[in-house]
């Protein structure tokens, strides 16, 4: 599904070179739920980013099923993310100026799809992580697990073959992570590639592989 | 998708109301004011109403007089016998007619004066203009020749005298001579048209003015077809060369120009004595030009502001990149909610302006004014406006469309 050869990225500031990642090799199989762990600033996020497109490697070569994308345009980059990949993100990254079905609905918008259509998937997006009756609220009107739970239905709604989170329980309460952590193996187990960056050991166990990072390699 | 992007926009407007209204301010102050302004300038310049033939007379206001070692000069309007000697009978012209400038006079009535502002015209000056007649009639030549002391006045100086729209047959009293009100036409504004009222040129106490060069007539000279103009303008220069200031010592030649009402203006601005076709096409270029400098001083700030607004929206455009908007989506969705402001500022504009131009009609600051929107400016005005609001939110929706997005969802724009 995700083939990772040899990906290497450096950021640079006017004085300072800093290497983030380093001769990174990963494959991920189709369905698999893999955990990216690793201490803070090693690199775990910029892996993912790099997975899914949102930042490009300094070196190496990355595969989306099984087709070579690092020298994609920026048209097909986006046409790709959209088809492919659906985001979770630590801070929810909803629009607050938009309700939660337009919130949802925001991928298809990038699609040729008719607008019944669009609100329909939006709606049942919703009422999959059990907020049917929250569609006309605004995100600031809904408690932080509310929120990710509106994030995880926006990164499902186009019915993407990978689902990448990016610490998605960070910012939640125990009892509101385990809600979402649940919505994650549930989506997986219908057959959803999952990726996600965590701290949460116990989190972590319940996928089927952990990577580990650490200054910026793999380290298991 | 374009719901969506318009929800955002109206959003994004309701959550940055300051930023809203001094944006509308911007547009709406633009656009009411260059509708204002293009009204009067039709209102002076283009065909219509009472002159609705302009675009196809010439006017002479004026003439400049000299001797041939140039030690005196005169420059004012015409006298009558330059009209009459040189004018009337030129070939090429439909009609030639004669009238003077304003000239201000008080009217004693019940006791009270009125400033009235008065011209005296011959039979042709009703015909060259085509004033709205709403009671009884205009002179005709007839009425000229015999010389009657008969009066036209216009429809506000006849409510403000008599206390009626159609006193005919009701005398006014003025310099000493009594005229009997034979008509009421509409008010006018125009350049040829504005007074208070008429009297046939013949009612001059003495005859003295039939035999002056300088004076204080106009002419205005009705060509058959506008195709006609430049050779009218020519026959006017070879008249002037070849006038004859027999008895009058002072003088012994003469400029006149026939101009269009544009070309008199600019004419009057330059205070050129050359005959050049091209000095209106220059000031209309030039009032052109003023109109989009002052365009540009908005869109300028709109720029300026929506830097700063878009800036704002980094993280947003960080998502929206992250489920698949391309570059050039997320740019039109920017360019969009300008668009969006700008239409809203149009409407708002056009409702304005129409107030604007009613209160100058209906409060009477300049008195006698016709005007009305000219929707085709209206057009134009818009159209440009959505031009710069294009040009002012592409700048930095194309800065921000490109953004990476991991700075952009780190709302590091």
């Amino acid at each position: 599904m995700i083939k990772l050869d040899k990906i290497s990225k450096t950021y640079h500031t006017d004085k300072v070179q800093t290497l983030a990642l380093k001769d990174i090799d990963l494959h991920v199989r189709k369905s698999e739920f893999v955990c990216i762990m690793g201490p803070s600033g090693c690199g775990k996020s910029t892996l993912l980013n790099i997975i899914g497109l949102l930042d490009r490697p300094g070196a190496g070569n990355i595969h989306i099923g099984g087709l070579p994308v690092q020298s994609y345009k920026d048209k097909h980059v986006a046409r790709l993310r959209n088809d492919t990949f659906g985001f979770i993100f630590q801070s929810f990254h909803l629009i607050n100026d938009l309700r939660v079905i337009d919130n949802v609905e925001l991928p298809l918008l990038y699609r040729s799809m008719p607008g019944g259509e669009r609100r329909e998937r939006a709606r049942a997006a919703l009422e999959k992580v059990g907020l049917g009756a929250r569609m006309e609220h605004y995100p600031n009107q809904l408690s932080g697990g509310q929120q990710q739970r509106v994030a995880i239905a926006r990164a499902m709604v186009g019915q993407p073959d990978v689902l990448l989170a990016d610490e998605p329980t960070g910012n939640l309460d125990s009892k509101m992570g385990a809600e979402v952590m649940d919505i994650l193996l549930k989506l997986n187990e219908e057959g959803t590639t999952v990726v996600m960056v965590t701290h949460d050991e116990a989190e972590a166990r319940r996928a089927h592989r952990i990577v580990r990072v650490f200054d910026g390699q793999l380290v298991a | 998708m374009l719901k969506n992007y318009l929800l955002t926009a109206w959003n994004v407007f309701l959550r940055r109301k300051l930023f809203t209204a001094i944006n509308l301010a911007c547009i709406i102050l633009t656009l009411v004011v260059l509708l204002v302004v293009t009204a009067m300038l039709q209102e002076a310049f283009y065909p219509s109403g009472v002159e609705h033939r302009s675009n196809r007379f010439l006017q002479v206001h004026m003439i400049e007089a000299t001797n041939e070692k140039h030690t005196s000069l005169s420059r004012g309007p015409l006298g009558y016998r330059v009209i009459d000697k040189y004018l009337k009978p030129m070939p090429g012209v439909e009609m030639v007619a004669a009238v003077t400038g304003i000239e201000p006079t008080s009217v004693i009535m019940n006791g009270a004066s009125t400033e009235v502002n008065m011209r005296h015209a011959d039979a042709e000056y009703w015909r060259v203009l085509d004033f709205k007649v709403l009671a009884g009639r205009v002179p005709n030549e007839d009425d000229v020749a015999q010389g009657r002391m008969v009066a036209v006045l216009a429809r506000s100086m006849a409510v403000k005298l008599f206390g009626d729209p159609a006193p005919l047959g009701r005398q006014i009293g003025t310099g000493g001579q009594t005229f009997t009100v034979i008509g009421v036409v509409q008010d006018a504004l125009h350049l040829n048209s504005y007074a208070d009222m008429w009297v046939p040129i013949t009612t001059y106490p003495n005859t003295s003015y039939r035999h002056q060069m300088t004076g204080r007539f106009f002419a205005l000279l009705l060509a058959r077809t506008p195709d006609d103009l430049p050779a009218i303008r020519a026959e006017v220069q070879r008249i002037a060369a070849r006038m004859d200031f027999a008895g009058d010592p002072e003088f012994t030649s003469a400029q006149i120009w026939a101009d269009s009402k544009i070309d008199m203006f600019a004419r009057s601005l330059s205070s050129s004595k050359d005959s050049n076709p091209d000095a209106g096409a220059l000031v209309l270029s030039g009032i052109a030009a003023l109109m989009v400098l002052f365009m540009l001083l908005p869109a300028l700030n709109l720029v300026n502001l929506n830097v700063g607004r878009i800036m704002e929206r980094s993280t947003e455009i960080g998502v929206r990149k992250a489920f698949g908007a391309s570059n050039g989506q997320l740019a039109a969705q920017l360019v969009l909610e300008n668009v969006v402001l700008c239409l809203a500022g149009g409407a708002i504009a056009l409702a304005l302006a129409a107030a604007v131009l009613w209160w100058l009609e209906a409060a009477g600051p300049i008195p006698y004014l016709r005007v009305g929107i000219n929707f085709a400016v209206f057009g134009w005005g818009l159209l440009i406006t959505i031009v710069f609001g294009v040009l002012s939110g592409l700048v930095p929706a194309l800065k921000m469309s490109r953004l990476d997005p991991v700075h952009a969802l780190k709302g590091a724009a």
